[in-house]
């Protein structure tokens, strides 16, 4: 079983992942009124930049990508995925910590590349990770003093058992937190400010051209499926659906049903941040940090407060 | 291996180093080397071993006592080992430099002396290595003249302030109870009234807290860190800081006793809670602080203050658990900061001095040993797993959180990524970017400045991987001072409520990397290019003038300058001020005229005859 | 279109996907530029057929020169397709960068755009129109089929000529060769 997950997680995430940039591009240009591109376009993008002859800025601009790649992966590992999660040792904290993996070995990467506008991207990456850690460290230890777990496993676990927790009052605030946060994790507008391409030339991307675009492509999609799966988990219960799902726990349909339900729970969330994506202008860097150090931390310490007195 | 034989040969050591000086400056070095090499051998044969041995010499009284357990050890192997490796560091760092025979004198004489304090069974001998510490720790730190002996002064008044509150301390422990002795005064103190255990706990906290950096009493360290030669920096921000831990867990968990500390005060306001919140506000504010900074070793000092606080969070909660993540954080930011500061100072001996981060770029291709370092280091800083302060890090969230003191937690969790922040440009501005020109034919680091690096930057990976290691050592402490043992297994940590394994994070770490490398591979070779071939909308890139890393996180500084001043320090240079002012006026009462001082006793006699015919008191 | 037929996918995956997946840097010359916002939005959607403006030539793979060539934006466009990975193909839009154009006298401009770098294929016109971009579009395809797009090859074998015009314009460039002489080899 562990073997199993070991090997199918990754592979589910990339595959979902995929699927999720193909999906957004022509949900976009739906909404643009425009037919769009096929659903399998970055499929087609990703075969073309391996095949592309790129160039090479130093060892570091190379491993730092791999080391962002591997950590993206990695992370997948820690992160339920409906009834199956391979690694749980360390908890909430440990993917917390993992999940500097990625930007960091990209942060690496690009900065080797010695561009400027790499440099720019970069600098907006952490502040905007500066700018959404705020609420959601406050979310994570509201969730995680509620529950009075630091795994993960065991908070989905509880969840199915007692609902879930977005429906639960204490958490209710922090649930709403961490949505108001969730276009900045993902990256995607009005937070677009890292990778803005009209700007600063993608940002990290800028010197990225063939393999290491595919490769950068590759994690940006990882990373919105982690984005979104911790979400999923932390708030909409994982794979449980109202105890439909109870009386299987454990048997194999059991854990093929969990993974199917967690999968579309994803893709509702991500439908709804795409629409969020289609309509906002992009912020610029000072004002996605005042929003996020407003309203969404707001919410998320009055949550934690909140948590902390009903307990 | 005798304890008193390590004291002779450290002590002796040191001033033998500064004689042969005269003699030879290459056996001078290998000296001094060998010396240091010696205490690691020492020690490390006292491993295990539990003794005490007093020493009487007729000092009121009192015997000067030696002694050994595992806390002791613990501290001193960690001292000796940095020691040694930072005056091999120190080799080329201090050639051709002047008075190099004086800096090795006092080098060995620092750690010599915090051997001394670690490994002293009564407070008396405490007291008197630590005087000496802080005595050598000052000169050292002026040693380079300028604004060093401004940043030495500072030092030394602030650590003087220490040692007369514990000296306080020891009297009135001296007058209740008739003894210094460390073992015999923790079965003695216990029993003693609340308000006079709280009394304790201050005056000595007030000690320990200047030296570890404390958040009110910080003021001292960014100059001293940023002023002093970079090899002694590593000493002084690994181990001399953090005697500071040594103290708060002695004077806490030894002497009052674990029991005794954990209930003193009432709700809110007991002891270790104020000291967990002043800790989790040395770790916010100065992270915060270090993001604006532009000076490389001052970037490293804030960072040095703000780790201190995870230490005192840790050890604040008296839980075996958040202990253990408070003494190995203890190791692991000696390893990684020493780390850090050493390849600073590599680029400093490489580049003349410089440690702006504005002016320096691109080093990664000139000196990858001292990136590779500084890679690692800052990796150990933030806690990226797999290097040894994540360990640390999650045993003392996990503390936090399970206590019930999520906003605690909260504070060291926003710490990590301020951490982020400034230790990524730390890193950006001196390794990655743009190459200066006039850096083009810089050489390599000397070996002797490699090795330490390499030594530190292995111990950074195998205490990450392998945390079972130290943590065994940890744990006999945690039991020694009376809590209960920990689960602790080679490769992390197991618990009733969530296990840490790090070897499955590497063993995964590892297979992907190695998958996506091979994928890598399989691609078209990347041919490598120049960084002057590179992306500027099509134009050529200006050699030279090409450096765009000032004010890396220009919209934050914009937003938080006005809010991230080191105010204590204003409001402390404000007295300082105030002080001089006071003194000058007095000053001009010694007017030099015999004819005011005849006045003087005259007006005194007066006053005195005075008081004599009202009230008749004499 | 034979995006969809599996088959060919698996024999040459790599044409297949330089075919549907053409990256644009839409290099702001000239005035033909007024053209490309109204091809990549809703009215004409250049998505549909995997053609997307990216922000570097790092990123691309078609070079799409719009509109006259002035002599000091050209050491940009040479700059810029050198930069480009391989394979590049690059397509001249508008009259202007074929012979000149309206600017056929221009004490500053260039005439022929392909005596600097390769030119896989012009659009003529003073202004094409948007559906021209997508006729040019389809006929870099079947060029890329036949491997008959194969400006960047050319390049490589005549760097010398290439190089030697560049110099004769300029006198010294700020750049080193992109290829040396065993690279030809």
């Amino acid at each position: 079983m562990q073997i199993w997950g070991i090997i199918l997680s990754p592979l589910l995430a990339l595959v979902v992942g995929i699927f999720f940039l193909g999906l957004s591009r022509k949900i976009m240009a739906r909404i643009h009124w425009r037919y769009g591109p096929p659903i399998t376009q970055p499929v087609i993008d990703i075969i073309k930049l391996f095949s592309q002859k790129s160039i090479s800025h130093g060892t570091i601009f190379d491993l730092g990508l791999i080391l962002s790649l591997a950590g993206s992966f990695v992370v997948i590992l820690f992160l339920p995925l409906g009834q199956m999660c391979p690694l749980s040792s360390g908890g909430l904290l440990a993917i917390l910590y993992l999940m500097l993996l990625a930007p960091l070995g990209i942060a690496l990467s690009s900065g080797e590349a010695a561009n400027p506008n790499s440099s720019i991207g970069i600098s907006r990456k952490f502040l905007l990770a500066l700018g959404y850690e705020v609420p959601l460290l406050f979310i994570l230890l509201a969730v995680m003093t509620h529950y009075n777990t630091i795994s993960l496993v065991e908070i989905v676990r509880i969840q199915s058992t007692t609902g879930w927790s977005f429906g639960s009052l204490p958490l209710l605030l922090s649930g709403i937190a961490y949505f108001l946060i969730l276009p900045a994790i993902l990256g995607i507008r009005p937070f677009e400010i890292a990778g803005a391409g009209q700007e600063i030339s993608s940002g990290a991307n800028a010197e990225f051209g063939g393999k290491f675009l595919a490769f950068s492509t590759i994690q940006h999609a990882l990373h919105e499926f982690i984005g979104i799966s911790l979400f999923v988990n932390l708030f909409l219960g994982g794979w449980s659906l109202f105890g439909i799902l109870e009386p299987i726990t454990n048997t194999v349909w059991g854990v093929i049903l969990g993974i199917i339900v967690f999968l579309i729970k994803m893709l509702i969330v991500f439908i709804l941040g795409l629409f969020i994506n289609a309509v906002f202008p992009r912020f610029r860097i000072e004002q996605a940090i005042k929003y996020l150090w407003k309203w969404p931390t707001l919410f998320a310490f009055i949550g934690l407060i909140v948590v902390v007195l009903v307990k | 291996m005798s304890l008193e034989l390590l004291i002779i040969v450290a002590f002796g050591g040191a001033f033998l180093t500064y004689f042969l000086g005269k003699i030879s400056s290459k056996l001078r070095n290998s000296f001094a080397v060998l010396n240091a090499l010696a205490l690691v051998v020492i020690i490390a044969c006292l491993y295990g071993q539990t003794m005490e041995k007093s020493f009487y010499f007729g000092f009121f009284s009192l015997p000067l006592i030696l002694r050994n357990n595992v806390l002791s050890w613990f501290f001193a192997i960690a001292i000796s080992v940095l020691g040694a490796l930072s005056v091999i560091f120190s080799l080329s760092y201090m050639r051709n430099r002047e008075r190099t025979d004086f800096y090795y004198l006092m080098m060995l004489l620092v750690n010599a002396a915090m051997l001394g304090i670690v490994f002293s069974g009564d407070l008396i001998s405490f007291f008197i290595f630590w005087e000496i510490m802080s005595w050598s720790t000052c000169i050292l730190i002026s040693y380079n003249r300028g604004p060093a002996l401004a940043a030495g002064m500072k030092y030394i008044i602030m650590s003087i302030i220490g040692s007369m509150a514990m000296l306080v301390g020891m009297l009135s422990l001296y007058t209740t109870y008739g003894t210094l002795n460390i073992a015999t005064l923790s079965t003695l103190v216990a029993s003693s009234s609340h308000g006079y255990l709280l009394f304790l706990l201050i005056i000595f906290g007030i000690t320990f807290g200047i030296k570890n950096a404390v958040m009110p009493l910080h003021t001292w360290l960014p100059d001293a860190y940023a002023e002093a030669p970079s090899p002694f920096t590593a000493v002084l921000s690994g181990m001399l800081t953090r005697m500071g831990i040594y103290g708060f867990l002695l004077i806490m968990y030894v002497i009052v006793g674990a029991g005794a500390t954990l209930h003193l005060g009432h709700g809110f306001f007991t002891f270790n809670n104020i000291l967990a919140w002043l800790g989790a506000i040395t770790i916010v504010i100065p992270t915060f602080i270090a993001m604006l900074q532009n000076d490389a070793k001052k970037l490293l000092a804030w960072h040095g203050i703000g780790q201190g606080g995870y230490m005192i969070l840790g050890i604040a909660f008296g839980t075996s658990l958040g202990m253990a993540g408070g003494i190995f954080h203890t190791l692991n930011h000696a390893i990684y900061i020493s780390l850090l500061f050493m390849s600073v100072a590599a680029i400093q001996y490489r580049t003349g001095g410089v440690r702006d981060l504005n002016s320096l770029g691109g080093l990664i291709k000139k000196m990858p040993i001292a990136f590779i370092g500084g890679l690692l280091g800052i990796c150990g800083l933030i806690g990226i797993p797999l290097t040894n302060g994540f360990v640390s890090k999650w045993l003392i969230y996990k503390t936090l959180i399970l206590n019930g003191a999520p906003f605690l937690a909260f504070a060291a969790l926003i710490g990590t990524w301020g951490t982020i922040l400034s230790v990524y440009k730390f890193l950006h501005n001196i390794f990655l970017g743009q190459l200066p020109e006039k850096y083009k034919n810089i050489q390599k680091s000397p070996f002797s400045m490699r090795l330490p690096i390499i030594v530190l930057s292995f111990a950074i990976l195998l205490f990450g991987i392998l945390p079972g290691i130290p943590l065994k050592v940890i744990n006999a402490i945690d039991v020694s001072l009376g809590f209960k043992s920990l689960n602790v297994t080679l490769w992390g940590i197991a618990s009733d409520s969530g296990t840490l394994n790090t070897i499955n994070i590497f063993a995964v770490v590892l297979v992907f990397g190695v998958i996506i490398w091979l994928l890598f591979k399989a691609g078209r070779k990347a041919p490598k290019v120049d960084q002057y071939d590179n992306y500027a909308a099509g134009a050529a890139i200006p050699k030279g003038k090409y450096h765009y890393t000032v004010d890396y996180y220009n919209p934050f500084y914009r937003m938080a300058t006005p809010y991230l001043k080191d105010f204590v320090d204003v409001f402390y240079m404000k007295i300082a001020k105030w002080t001089q002012n006071l003194c000058n006026t007095v000053r001009r009462i010694y007017t030099g005229y015999v004819g005011n001082y005849v006045m003087y006793i005259v007006l005194f006699m007066a006053f005195l005859i005075l008081i004599q015919l009202k009230w008749s008191v004499f | 279109m034979d995006r969809n037929q599996l088959k060919k996918w698996f024999e040459s995956p790599a044409k297949m996907g330089h075919k549907y997946s053409l990256h644009v840097v839409y290099f702001c010359t000239g005035c033909g530029i007024i053209e490309i916002p109204p091809s990549i939005t809703a009215r004409w959607d250049a998505e549909r057929f995997g053609v997307i403006p990216v922000a570097t030539p790092r990123q691309a793979n078609l070079f799409l020169i719009t509109g006259y060539v002035s002599v000091k934006t050209l050491k940009a466009v040479i700059r810029t397709y050198e930069q480009m990975p391989e394979p590049k193909f690059t397509v001249g839009f508008g009259s202007c960068p074929i012979n000149g154009g309206m600017y056929w006298d221009s004490y500053n401009t260039i005439k022929h755009l392909d005596k600097y770098i390769p030119i896989d294929g012009w659009i003529a016109g003073c202004m094409p129109r948007p559906e021209a971009i997508f006729i040019a579009v389809t006929h870099l395809w079947t060029l890329i089929d036949k491997e008959m797009a194969d400006g960047y090859k050319k390049y490589k074998e005549n760097y010398r000529y290439y190089r030697a015009n560049q110099e004769q314009l300029y006198g010294k460039l700020d750049w080193p060769p992109l290829f040396s002489e065993e690279d030809k080899k």
